[in-house]
């Protein structure tokens, strides 16, 4: 299992001020999976993946990500972990303005050593044209795309999806879906963090949350969708 | 709404209250120290004219020619008889005779050159030229004949003389101290010949007109007369009338005002050039200041940008929107003139302290230079809006969109079409671009950083100069004869006289040489000045100057400093006019007599000047001598050869030939003072500006370091780019500082100074250790500024700065 999370719980605050965001959440991610998880505003589903990113601790419970116990791991291997194991595609992108497409495609390569060339992953996502680009000179789609050939060029086994789709246009937001799920085709795991249900109907896996609890776990209802027909 | 804003305003305080302060403490810097700078000429002046007006300095001087005396009312009688003789207020006669110091301590030998000034303490007397008592008692006429003496306050306080000591003088005779004293002659130590702030080789000793007769074997002479005129009085025309009423008595005498007074000029007219370097050396401080805390509070509001955009787009009014930029310009500008009000009493207390340290004047008004203060405050109070006001106009002129849209969304200095070829490894790749995307802020920042080493360096290199010509000096001075040492005589003696043959028998010494000393003037195209004249033997003699043009042996002529014929507009060959002093009897007068230069010296004192002794005939001084030159025997050192020559009354005094420069380095070492209060304001400035670039920087960049640890980059490397982007920045900063630091030296030394300091040529000097020095600290500071917000960075919320979407 490339994502194990045993009886996890994620507390902010302390006391009466107490917030659950994750109440004693168990899941388990396999490679080649495109899940989805889904859930309303203040459901846990960030956070969900920002534990699983280790861009957050857990309060309690295992989380074993790639073959690493990261509820235990040192802030020094939290580091490692994060260039060798996961890759993050964030709703506003988080390009670097100074570096362009190329560059910061390059950038996930140099982050993660994979040695991969920067201009052929740039070109798989169809911005081969593009890479002398800066961010501010690309359409929000394009930046996706270039935020997409990042984590690509880390070659890290994980991509974990915040909102991918949230500053986008229907028409782009699909686009980049479909190079999401060509990912998980690829044996990497997949997970788009999304409120948007119409999105979970291509996923091979919904994961629902409430209230920080899983509420369903499954495909699709009504199976997998083609990406062609999805609609919003 | 109002309320709101200010609760805003209060909650941004209390998040970025250091970034507040520290641009706070930016400005400050920059008013106070402007302040604290550029106040120095009021006080001085002030305290200056009351002190020369309290110790009633003279306004004309009469020196009898030197060696001559005349009897006591002589020269009074003169000035009586002058028909100007109404413009007269007090006149005094003195003797002034050259003589011996030894004030040697339990712990220290001082056996210094001095002289004794004896004036008249009767009737409450003296009535020009009076003193001011330190410590100890003052004289009265009861004391009239008495061994007693007041010794000069500069002296006393360098050896650290007691109040009340013991010293002896020429001939082996002592005399009491009965007080630390000074006259307006003596602020600043500066004899004959020699450079100001001499107190570490020249000893005063002030004592009544009759002691001073009887310690010099002259009862009933006086070779001085001091005069004070009413004002509103025509000084030329009392001078010209007391040169002629001289002339016509055959009195052999010259005729000098107050302006000729090397102390006085040094003190009075340099005010003014000293404030014209203090001036811009404050308007580059400022102008550094101002132009940081402009960047860093610019960028401050810029950071509310969005914020007033949401505004905008809620349809509140931009004047109400600018409300809370505004506030935080408010609370910088309130801290910044509160900080500058003490930052400009610390600096101007700093330089007070030196300045009454260095001159004792009897009166000091050092107040705080609140009308200066006020002015330069009004700067220190608008910057800050202005600053802020900029990126609100900007914010507010545009679409609501325009303004919320992320940064990176807007336009940046980087465009792909000019995309230069990348680097390669984009963590080295990245702090270039970050430079190039906001080439204004970055050339505020580099100039604000620039402008305060400029300043730095202006201040270190023009010690260098200073300290560089002194070592010139000090090198030709010694030469190939390290061990010479100078022996004044009181007066004109033949080079056969016992007098001289005692000093050759001295045990002590090994080699004696005959040398004139004389005092004149030089004329020539381009300037006229005072010219010091040694006559030696300088083909076969213990020593002679080194030659930059023309040789010593071109038969007879002047030996001038480069700077000398520089100033005059001569060269060597070219003719120039020595006004000189030729024997008649007992007395000398002055004559004019064209010379050819023969040759240039390298030797920065202008007014040194040599010919060879065989020329002595010009002056009427063959076969006389009043200095000699001479070596110690082998194992001897100068204060050995000081000890046994003490005793001979004709030795006036002795020297070895570095005590020239030794004291003028050690009156620099004083003023450092002045320069160290600086460089901690200025390194204070520097660090400040690149720890809130740095500051300022991690904010913006928030995101960007987020996104950076999300990918697994460590804290590590995010400040090795960071620190990286800083060196850049730092390099260019440090280069245009030393630069910028190197112009500053040249135009004090080459433009300023020439006229303060006319008689000494300053080189444009930065030594190695002044430029690495800066080199290190604008480097250093500014590429390492970045690892003070290292903690931050640590405790940075990745999932909230992540997820902020813009």
């Amino acid at each position: 299992m490339l994502i194990e999370l045993k009886d996890v719980t994620k507390r902010y605050g302390e006391g009466e001020l107490a917030v659950v965001a994750l109440d004693d959440i168990s899941l388990l991610v396999d490679q080649g999976e495109f899940v989805v998880v889904l859930g309303p505003s203040g459901s846990g589903k960030t956070t969900l993946l920002n534990v699983v990113g280790a861009l957050d601790s857990a309060t309690e419970g295992v989380v074993r990500v790639n073959g690493v116990d990261i509820s235990a791991a040192t802030r020094r291997e939290l580091f490692d972990f994060r260039a060798r194991s996961v890759s993050f595609i964030f709703q506003s992108f988080n390009l670097f303005a100074g570096l362009t497409a190329e560059e910061n495609v390059q950038f996930g390569a140099d982050a993660a050593s994979s040695g991969l060339d920067a201009a052929e992953v740039l070109a798989s996502v169809g911005l081969g044209g593009k890479g002398h680009r800066f961010p501010h000179e690309l359409s929000g789609g394009e930046q996706q795309r270039v935020a997409i050939a990042r984590a690509l060029a880390t070659r890290n086994p994980i991509m974990l999806c915040d909102e991918p789709t949230g500053e986008l246009d229907f028409r782009t937001g699909v686009q980049i879906l479909e190079l999401l799920q060509e990912q998980a085709g690829t044996g990497r795991a997949v997970l788009v963090v999304t409120h948007n249900r119409e999105i979970s109907r291509m996923a091979d896996r919904v994961v629902e949350l409430s209230s920080g609890r899983i509420v369903s776990d499954g495909p699709p209802a009504g199976g997998k969708a083609p990406v062609a027909d999805l609609n919003w | 709404m109002l309320g709101v804003l200010l609760r805003w305003s209060w909650r941004d305080l209390r998040a970025h209250w250091p970034k507040v302060a520290a641009i706070a403490v930016v400005i400050a810097i920059g008013t106070g120290g402007y302040a604290g700078l550029t106040s120095t000429t009021e006080w001085r002046t002030v305290s200056y004219d009351q002190s020369y007006s309290q110790l009633a300095m003279y306004d004309v001087r009469v020196d009898a020619a030197p060696g001559s005396t005349v009897p006591v009312g002589t020269l009074a009688t003169v000035v009586a008889s002058l028909p100007s003789r109404a413009s007269v207020a007090a006149v005094e006669e003195r003797l002034i005779v050259p003589t011996q110091v030894d004030a040697s301590t339990a712990t220290q030998a001082i056996l210094v050159r001095g002289e004794i000034t004896g004036s008249d303490f009767s009737a409450e007397g003296p009535h020009v030229n009076s003193y001011h008592t330190f410590t100890g008692r003052p004289l009265t006429h009861d004391d009239a004949g008495a061994p007693l003496v007041m010794l000069e306050r500069n002296f006393a306080k360098f050896y650290g003389i007691a109040p009340t000591a013991v010293v002896a003088i020429s001939g082996g005779r002592d005399v009491e101290v009965v007080a630390q004293a000074s006259t307006p002659e003596y602020f600043t130590v500066a004899p004959e010949g020699e450079m100001f702030m001499s107190e570490a080789t020249f000893a005063g000793l002030f004592t009544t007109l009759e002691t001073a007769q009887a310690l010099a074997g002259l009862p009933g002479q006086v070779n001085n007369l001091v005069l004070t005129l009413n004002p509103g009085s025509d000084r030329a025309a009392v001078v010209a009338e007391l040169g002629s009423a001289l002339a016509t008595g055959g009195i052999g005498a010259t005729v000098l005002t107050r302006d000729d007074n090397l102390s006085y000029t040094a003190l009075t007219t340099d005010i003014e050039q000293d404030q014209a370097m203090f001036n811009a050396l404050a308007a580059l401080l400022i102008a550094g200041a101002v132009g940081a805390a402009f960047n860093l509070i610019h960028r401050l509001a810029e950071q509310q940008r969005r914020e007033i955009g949401v505004g905008m787009a809620l349809g509140v009014r931009p004047g109400v929107l600018a409300i809370r930029p505004l506030l935080v310009s408010a609370q910088i500008a309130i801290l910044g003139v509160l900080f500058g009000v003490a930052v400009g009493i610390l600096i101007g207390n700093s330089m007070a302290a030196v300045f009454t340290g260095l001159i004792p004047l009897p009166v000091w008004k050092t107040a705080f230079p609140t009308t200066v203060f006020i002015r330069v405050a009004g700067i220190g109070l608008v910057v800050p809006f202005l600053a802020s006001a900029l990126p609100v106009w900007r914010a507010v002129r545009v679409a609501p969109i325009e303004a919320i849209r992320p940064a990176h969304l807007s336009a940046t200095g980087l465009s792909g079409e000019r995309r230069r070829r990348s680097l390669g490894n984009t963590f080295r790749v990245l702090p270039f671009r970050n430079i190039r995307r906001a080439p204004r802020r970055t050339a505020l920042t580099v100039l604000g950083i620039a402008a305060s080493l400029t300043v730095l360096m202006g201040f270190l290199g023009i010690m260098d100069s200073v300290f560089g010509a002194v070592d010139t000096a000090e090198s030709e001075a010694v030469g190939r004869a390290p061990q010479r040492v100078t022996v004044a005589l009181d007066t004109f003696y033949p080079i056969t006289a016992p007098e001289v043959a005692a000093v050759a028998a001295a045990p002590q010494v090994a080699v004696v040489e005959p040398t004139l000393r004389l005092a004149g003037s030089v004329t020539g195209p381009g300037a006229d000045f005072e010219m010091f004249l040694e006559l030696a033997d300088l083909t076969d003699g213990m020593w002679s100057p080194s030659v930059t043009a023309g040789t010593l042996g071109a038969g007879p002529g002047l030996i001038l400093s480069e700077k000398a014929v520089a100033d005059l507009g001569v060269g060597v060959g070219e003719a120039v006019t020595l006004r000189h002093p030729v024997r008649e009897g007992l007395t000398f007068r002055f004559v004019d007599t064209e010379l050819v230069v023969v040759a240039t010296h390298p030797s920065p004192v202008r007014s040194i000047a040599y010919m060879h002794l065989v020329e002595a005939d010009l002056f009427n001084l063959a076969g006389l001598t009043n200095a000699v030159n001479l070596l110690p025997v082998a194992g001897a050192t100068t204060a050995d050869v000081q000890q046994e020559l003490f005793a001979q009354q004709a030795v006036a005094s002795v020297q070895s030939v570095t005590a020239i420069t030794e004291a003028v380095r050690d009156a620099f070492d004083q003023i450092l003072g002045i320069i160290q209060v600086m460089v901690v304001a200025i390194l204070l400035l520097a660090l400040l500006i690149a720890f809130n670039t740095a500051a300022i920087n991690l904010e913006a960049r928030a995101r960007e370091h987020a996104t950076m640890f999300a990918f697994g980059v460590k804290v590590r490397k995010a400040l090795r780019m960071a620190a990286t982007e800083s060196l850049v920045i730092g390099i260019a900063a440090t280069t245009i500082g030393i630069g910028g630091g190197l112009l500053m030296v040249w135009w004090m030394t080459q433009r300023l100074l020439t006229e303060t300091l006319p008689d000494f040529a300053l080189p444009v000097l930065l030594r190695p250790e002044t430029v690495a020095i800066v080199a290190i600290m604008g480097v250093l500071a500014v590429s390492l500024a970045p690892l003070l917000t290292v903690r931050r960075m640590r405790r940075m919320d990745l999932p909230g700065t992540l997820r902020l979407v813009e």
